[in-house]
């Protein structure tokens, strides 16, 4: 039985380092670019804030409505997996033009989570006019998009 | 080879698992698992932010079977997958019995189809049963409010429910090559330890390897890749691929797997 383990087990370390020699010398780009996230965050944090409208009890808006634009740029540079800052560029119930920022950590399949980094989308959780506490969806959130 | 054949061995081999305390114990714990989980929710504040859905656990019951299906992809569904699969013919070894089984009136590889074809329905049990009791548990301990999607959108519960449902399916495909590689290793080694221990292992390895920043078509050809290819189905506009890729690399695992024990079964020196 010995033999078949060993022989089990060699060929699952020359499999394990096919793949991470593959990784080390990235033999193929991460498909984790500004592009891929800007397109999945801006959409994302629109739905999110006509949901919020909604929770807090504001008069209805639709994700359109907020024409949001998203930059965002790899902290350590480049593209891939890691640590990402977006600035979101949007327009407000009042059409005032807004800009926040958001901390992005994504993950190699595709999902991120964002944190937001400015101060005036308010805490975790806010008050809905009626007096009702309920989560602030842009404090946090996450979201994944399609990396093939 | 007749599928009464197949038949007669997958039946005595089901009745041997339902006599077992290992069979019966794991699909006891895909039942109380998440309920234990929701109500552990329920109780404290701190919210299991580092997996998805986790924010959403308190607002909604139906994010409570999407972060059970993260958690459970990580080592739950390749043990649960395994612990049949890794043990249906190791177990003939352990207790010397290949040769009392072999000498009955069904063919080698009617032994085989029929406890793959057992060791395979195993895994879809126990995937149905702990995707339908964490989905129970979200509606009758959270409720059924509506949920945040991965792209933002309000998902009515109706819709929130068919996509999480389709979620859980997704996880058949991965499930199966875990079990083919777990049937694999069992005939290999004849070892009921190596047979749970090696896909458990190789799980783990991979899921390290697929958060090491790679080539994306290295990442897609990982085994445990296809567990989070459900995320596509949360979004909006839904996406698909990563669940045709996932469905593809889990059948060619699958098929390499099951042709290569069946292949070593064959050529087996049985008998001492």
């Amino acid at each position: 039985m010995n033999w078949r383990v060993n022989r089990l087990f060699r060929v699952i370390r020359a499999g394990l380092l096919v793949v991470a020699a593959c990784a080390a010398s990235s033999c193929g780009a991460s498909p984790i670019t500004s592009g891929r996230i800007e397109a999945a965050l801006a959409p994302t944090f629109a739905h999110l804030v006509e949901v919020q409208v909604d929770w807090l009890g504001l008069p209805a808006m639709t994700a359109a409505d907020f024409a949001v634009t998203a930059s965002c740029r790899k902290l350590a540079g480049g593209a891939g997996s890691g640590e990402w800052g977006c600035t979101l560029v949007w327009k407000g119930p009042q059409r005032q033009t807004l800009t926040d920022s958001y901390d992005l950590f994504v993950s190699a399949d595709g999902c991120y989570t964002a944190t937001v980094a400015t101060e005036n989308l308010g805490g975790p959780l806010l008050k809905a006019k009626n007096g009702r506490e309920v989560r602030n969806l842009l404090y946090a959130f996450e979201g994944c998009f399609d990396t093939t | 080879m007749t599928l009464r054949g197949i038949h007669a061995v997958f039946r005595v081999e089901c009745i041997k698992l339902a006599a077992q305390a290992k069979t019966r114990l794991a699909l006891a714990a895909c039942v109380a698992g998440p309920f234990a989980f929701a109500a552990v929710i329920r109780l404290q504040s701190s919210l299991p932010e580092d997996t998805l859905f986790g924010r959403s656990v308190q607002q909604s019951g139906f994010a409570l079977p999407l972060v059970v299906l993260g958690f459970a992809a990580l080592w739950a569904l390749p043990v649960l997958t395994s612990i049949v699969g890794g043990d249906l013919f190791s177990a003939e070894d352990r207790y010397g019995t290949w040769s009392t089984v072999l000498t009955r009136s069904r063919s080698r590889s009617e032994t085989f189809a029929g406890k793959t074809l057992t060791a395979l329905g195993f895994s879809v049990l126990a995937i149905a049963v702990l995707g339908v009791s964490s989905i129970a548990a979200g509606a009758l301990v959270v409720g059924t409010q509506p949920l945040v999607g991965l792209s933002g959108v309000l998902l009515a519960a109706p819709d929130a429910l068919r996509r999480v449902a389709l979620a859980w399916t997704t996880a058949l495909a991965p499930a199966a090559a875990f079990t083919g590689l777990a049937v694999l290793v069992s005939i290999v080694t004849r070892s009921s330890v190596a047979g749970i221990a090696l896909p458990v292992g190789l799980a783990l390895v991979m899921q390290l390897f697929a958060l090491v920043d790679g080539p994306e078509p290295l990442r897609r050809l990982l085994m445990t890749s296809a567990f989070g290819s459900w995320h596509g189905l949360l979004a909006e506009p839904r996406y698909y691929a990563p669940l045709v890729h996932g469905i593809a690399v889990s059948a060619v695992y699958f098929v390499v797997c099951i042709a290569s024990a069946y292949w070593v079964m064959q050529r087996r020196d049985i008998g001492r």
